[in-house]
């Protein structure tokens, strides 16, 4: 695969969320505002690229029985330094996010991608993939919470879009609207993309 | 050789060693500025729960006590060192008179400890402002506890109703639904979709209160 296939391989035919199914407790979790969705999805680019990149260059030395430890340890630190640098430069963003920037960790994308392409591939290739699977994953979490933010505050970004005739939807707010939402969603793309393909 | 029994654990260890190492580099690094940042931020927000009651006694507006900081912090903030008293306390004088008490409160929410600043007149019966300092609440929900919407029902608000009790001396409120107008004194906004937090703010107002408010009855700051 060249690099452009990659990356959009990553970023929408093979997209973690819509079709691996990986990382939804994140997106289920801070897409009830469009700013904590776009933060969330540069952290996770971020982690995911310089992540991907460093597992990638030393793969030939990595014994197999601590690979997993070596990635957590890897992926973690980028985590950090991620969660290190907002509370430093943007501690307005770092303290909206509260503790999600933490759990940029456990989001299975981080690990998935890890296994299944950078310990394989070539740094740059590899670097180019968490990019892709990163967008993709910011794409399927500005989507979702476009619409929650919208129906459930009236606005986009945290600026009014819908005046005062607008009654908020609570339900867009809370967490089960995210469920119905993604699951909407991921059965779209599934009927209008992949079985249409088929 | 990768297969071997000891390069496993000795690669472990240079990775371990490499990535501490620069994390503690950056955080070093980073360290004088979170913590300028959070001291700042802590003054400032003590300064703007007294901030109108200095601007009242001075002649001068909010806004203008506000800009001049630090100076205007340094000239009429005064902290309270009482070892009897276990909150952090503090004092906002104007010449030689007390104007108005500032305290650190803290409470149990959802998934972790509040801590909040709460303004006080001179009787410790009012509370003059209320700001939330750090929260563990869930983003976008239970979160939006620092939204000025929600802060400023607490803003002016008589919480000692019942000052000669020597049980609880604070009111007793209810919560409504965020889209609802209060009817009476007794009724505030809730966050949507965080009724423990929303819950836990109030607990904390009221078990906090009661403790200034019997500890100043009994001794002095």
């Amino acid at each position: 695969m060249n690099k452009k296939e990659i990356f959009v391989n990553a970023a929408f035919k093979e997209n973690s969320i819509w079709r691996q199914i990986l990382g939804i407790c994140s997106a289920l979790a801070v897409t009830n505002l469009m700013l904590n969705s776009l933060i969330m999805g540069l952290g996770v680019i971020f982690v995911l690229a310089l992540a991907n990149f460093t597992i990638s260059i030393i793969r030939n030395w990595t014994p197999r029985s601590v690979r997993m430890m070596v990635q957590t340890l890897i992926i973690a630190s980028y985590v950090i330094i991620v969660d290190v640098f907002l509370k430093a430069n943007m501690p307005e963003i770092s303290k909206q996010l509260g503790p999600y920037v933490g759990l940029i960790i456990t989001n299975c994308i981080l690990m998935g991608r890890a296994e299944a392409f950078a310990s394989q591939n070539g740094p740059l290739d590899s670097m180019i993939d968490g990019i892709g699977a990163g967008l993709g994953y910011t794409i399927v979490l500005l989507a979702i919470s476009f619409i929650r933010e919208l129906f459930g505050f009236g606005t986009i970004f945290g600026l009014q879009v819908l005046g005062s005739w607008w009654t908020n939807w609570s339900i867009m707010v809370m967490a089960p609207s995210a469920f119905f939402l993604l699951a909407i969603f991921i059965w779209i793309i599934n009927t209008h993309y992949y079985k249409a393909k088929a | 050789m990768k297969d071997s029994f000891l390069f496993p654990i000795v690669f472990m260890l240079i990775m371990v060693i490499i990535f501490a190492g620069i994390l503690s580099v950056m955080y070093r690094m980073s360290e004088p500025k979170i913590e300028a940042y959070q001291v700042e931020t802590y003054q400032k927000r003590i300064l703007s729960t007294v901030a109108k009651k200095i601007a009242e006694a001075e002649g001068s507006s909010v806004d203008d006590v506000m800009s001049q900081y630090p100076d205007t912090f340094t000239k009429h903030v005064r902290q309270i060192d009482n070892p009897q008293f276990e909150r952090s306390a503090f004092r906002a004088v104007v010449g030689d008179s007390t104007v108005a008490y500032c305290f650190e409160i803290g409470g149990k929410g959802l998934w972790g400890t509040m801590q909040a600043l709460i303004s006080t007149d001179t009787e410790f019966r009012t509370i003059l402002d209320f700001t939330i300092v750090n929260q563990m609440e869930t983003p976008g929900l239970g979160a939006r506890i620092e939204e000025d919407w929600f802060l400023a029902q607490f803003r002016d608000r008589l919480f000692v109703v019942n000052p000669e009790s020597n049980e609880d001396v604070t009111m007793k409120y209810e919560f409504i639904a965020e889209t609802q107008s209060p009817e009476n004194e007794a009724q505030l906004r809730r966050v949507t979709g965080a009724t423990i937090t929303s819950d836990s703010v109030i607990k904390m107002l009221r078990d906090e209160i009661n403790y200034i408010y019997n500890f100043v009855r009994k001794n002095s700051l």
